[in-house]
């Protein structure tokens, strides 16, 4: 998951569990709030109460021991006041139900007795409890709108600013990791950006792409100039001991010898042509401007590669129609692939075994088979069967030195072409190379 | 025939010499561009063999100075610095064949013969090899004016290559350089040699037995004149 969407989603959560939490406690954080309200309403109307009482008599009220009751139309308000016996103690306030003109109410009620000339008088100040909770649905309703809006506006803002700070994260991914593909690698460009981590990140990925750069440059440099190198005394060796077998002086028993030293310096010479090949490839200095029909490339393979198919009589079979073509690809290149692998069909096969070559159309180009009847491979060294120099299948002749598979990668990747390896150990091998679309003529 | 011979490696140069000389051409060797500028300007040679690396000269300018002063000559351009655009400069501007080092003195012999045969318009090689008769020009196999038809291209180039090198022994891995020159794979020894001249013996033994393909043991095949 990407960090802008961690982060956009960690806010999301957390803003929305904190709103729950408090939409839960809001009615009885709004209840204790209205009684606690109300009842310090209920104390001030008390005292106010005593001092009317205290002014202008208790006679006003009551008289004839008959008890003083007021409230309002809606009766959500009342007031009463009675005389009740002299050990009767109270100052209260809670809820309780009384009967108003013959409706039974529940009121929130403060008691309060207080003793005038040797009598004692009960004061009630009540008020319907329908009526103190009837702010808290609208008032509830209106902070849920307010912190919902408040929640929204700021999830918003955090994506905005989001998503503007990690902007250089995203670019320095995109340009530095995404589209610069080993070995290729795009000229530096500066991520802008304020934010000292990513600068650092930036400067630092930079860095590191120039010293692969740099290693990949000089390794590439090495072996071209080595190999380069190596051509001129090969080629003196080479001439020394071809003049040497015409001399007169030189014994059949020495010339057997030479012969050695003949195959020795043309393993030497394959060696350093190879790797020359594979450096010239990788420096592209081929041109990529030959059409050519497929088949026909396979038949000219088949006609250098008979004999070897003939020494251990496989069947090879090529299964491709006449009529597909390739373009801007370079034939001498093409030819050196399908060399290669069809070489190695051979080497790691059986006697009597079979290569077949297939094609078929597939998304994005076109997929041609090689597919063997050999001793296959197995899963652990199939990632290193492109590594140069690295012989793991034992192949029956030991006579290669491990650069025919290298060659088929450097060329497929020069034109683009992908290659998939499936093999089962005992069973054989399939090599699948998909020419994608622009190499199809 | 005259021969050039513009090669900075001494030691190179001295086997070019050797070989050439060997096969009876008139050689002249010389180590660096501004001796070979001055030699292409006041002799006529029929082959200059050019190296492209010399350290004092660029080896394209000498070939252009060949091309106006010796113009019947044939060049021949070798070079360690195997780059493809080389060979297609090299060859854009007059040179006849290209050679990158290494290469076989066997290799150069047979190129410059080519070159002979196209240049100076030689005759239908014809040669006769018992009662077989064989055609380099037109790459044909004749027995007693019937023509043999189950020799396969790889198998006539071995034919013509020991014809080409006649009454001198080739071994395994000349013949394969010759014929599998043009192909980088990884196989070392990896010589088909023998698979390819049994298959030309019992070929030709339909006919007559091919006597003059003789077998070197231990060293490699001849062809006897």
């Amino acid at each position: 998951m990407k960090l802008q969407t961690k982060l956009t989603l960690f806010n999301t959560v957390s803003k929305l569990v904190i709103v729950l939490l408090f939409v839960a406690l809001l009615p009885s954080l709004i209840n204790t709030i209205n009684q606690s309200y109300t009842d310090s309403r209920f104390r001030k109307q008390k005292d106010k109460v005593l001092q009317v009482v205290h002014k202008s008599g208790i006679q006003s009220y009551i008289q004839n021991d008959e008890a003083y009751a007021s409230y309002n139309l809606l009766k959500e308000e009342y007031v009463y006041l009675d005389t009740v016996s002299m050990n009767e103690f109270l100052d209260t306030i809670k809820n309780d139900r009384r009967k108003v003109d013959g409706d039974t109410i529940q009121y929130r009620i403060l008691s309060y007795t207080f003793k005038i000339k040797h009598k004692n008088y009960l004061l009630e100040i009540g008020k319907s409890v329908s009526s103190i909770g009837e702010t808290s649905t609208p008032l509830q309703n209106i902070a849920f709108e307010v912190l919902l809006s408040m929640i929204l506006l700021t999830i918003l803002a955090d994506l905005v600013y989001s998503n503007y700070v990690l902007r250089p994260l995203g670019l320095i991914i995109k340009t530095k990791l995404r589209s610069n593909k080993f070995p290729q690698f795009g000229a530096y460009e500066k991520v802008q950006t304020s934010t000292t981590d990513f600068e650092y990140l930036d400067v630092s990925i930079h860095e590191m792409i120039q010293t692969i750069e740099r290693t990949f440059q000089k390794e590439r440099e090495f072996i071209s100039n080595a190999s380069h190198e190596l051509m001129t005394p090969i080629s003196i060796l080479q001439s020394k001991i071809e003049n040497m077998f015409e001399e007169d002086a030189v014994s059949d028993e020495l010339k057997i010898r030479l012969l050695e030293m003949q195959r020795i310096l043309n393993r030497l010479k394959t060696i350093t042509k190879t790797l020359l090949l594979i450096s010239q490839i990788e420096n592209e200095q081929f041109l990529k401007e030959d059409t050519i029909g497929v088949n026909e490339l396979l038949q000219d393979v088949y006609d250098e590669i008979s004999i070897r198919l003939q020494a251990k009589n496989i069947t090879f079979t090529i299964d491709v129609p006449a009529d597909i073509k390739l373009k801007d690809v370079n034939k001498f290149l093409l030819f050196n692939l399908f060399f290669n692998l069809v070489n190695n069909a051979i080497k790691y096969n059986k006697e009597d075994g079979t290569i077949i070559i297939s094609c078929a159309p597939v998304k994005g180009g076109l997929m041609i088979r090689i597919t063997d009847t050999g001793i296959g491979i197995s899963e652990a060294q199939l990632p290193h069967i492109f590594s140069r120099f690295k012989k793991f299948r034992q192949s029956l002749e030991q006579d290669s030195f491990g650069l025919g598979l290298p060659i088929v990668k450097s060329i497929s990747e020069f034109h683009h072409i992908h290659i998939n390896v499936h093999s089962e150990e005992g069973v054989g091998s399939t090599f699948e190379l998909t020419f994608p679309d622009e190499l199809i003529g | 025939m005259n021969v050039l011979i513009v090669e900075d490696e001494k030691a190179l140069a001295g086997e070019l010499h050797i070989f050439l000389t060997g096969n009876n051409f008139l050689c002249e060797t010389c180590y660096n561009g501004a001796t070979a500028s001055e030699k292409i300007a006041t002799n006529q040679y029929d082959f200059i063999l050019i190296d492209l690396g010399l350290p004092d000269y660029d080896g394209l300018d000498l070939l252009k100075e060949a091309k106006q002063s010796n113009p019947e000559a044939a060049c021949l351009i070798l070079t360690a610095r195997a780059e493809v655009y080389d060979r297609i400069k090299g060859l854009d501007m007059g040179a006849d064949d290209y050679l990158p080092k290494p290469f076989s003195l066997l290799e150069l012999q047979s190129r410059m013969q080519a070159i002979m045969r196209r240049k100076f318009g030689l005759k239908h090689n014809l040669i006769a090899l018992g009662n077989f008769a064989i055609d380099l020009t037109d790459r044909t196999i004749c027995f007693n004016s019937a023509q043999v038809n189950a020799i396969t291209k790889k198998e006539f180039d071995l034919i013509a290559y020991m014809i080409l090198h006649k009454n001198r022994t080739l071994t395994r891995p000349q013949l394969s350089e010759h014929i599998w020159g043009s192909v980088v794979n990884d196989d070392y020894d990896s010589n088909y040699i023998d698979a390819h001249i049994k298959n030309i013996r019992k070929k030709l033994n339909v006919y007559e037995s091919p006597d003059w393909l003789e077998t070197v043991r231990g060293l490699g095949y001849r062809i006897n004149l």
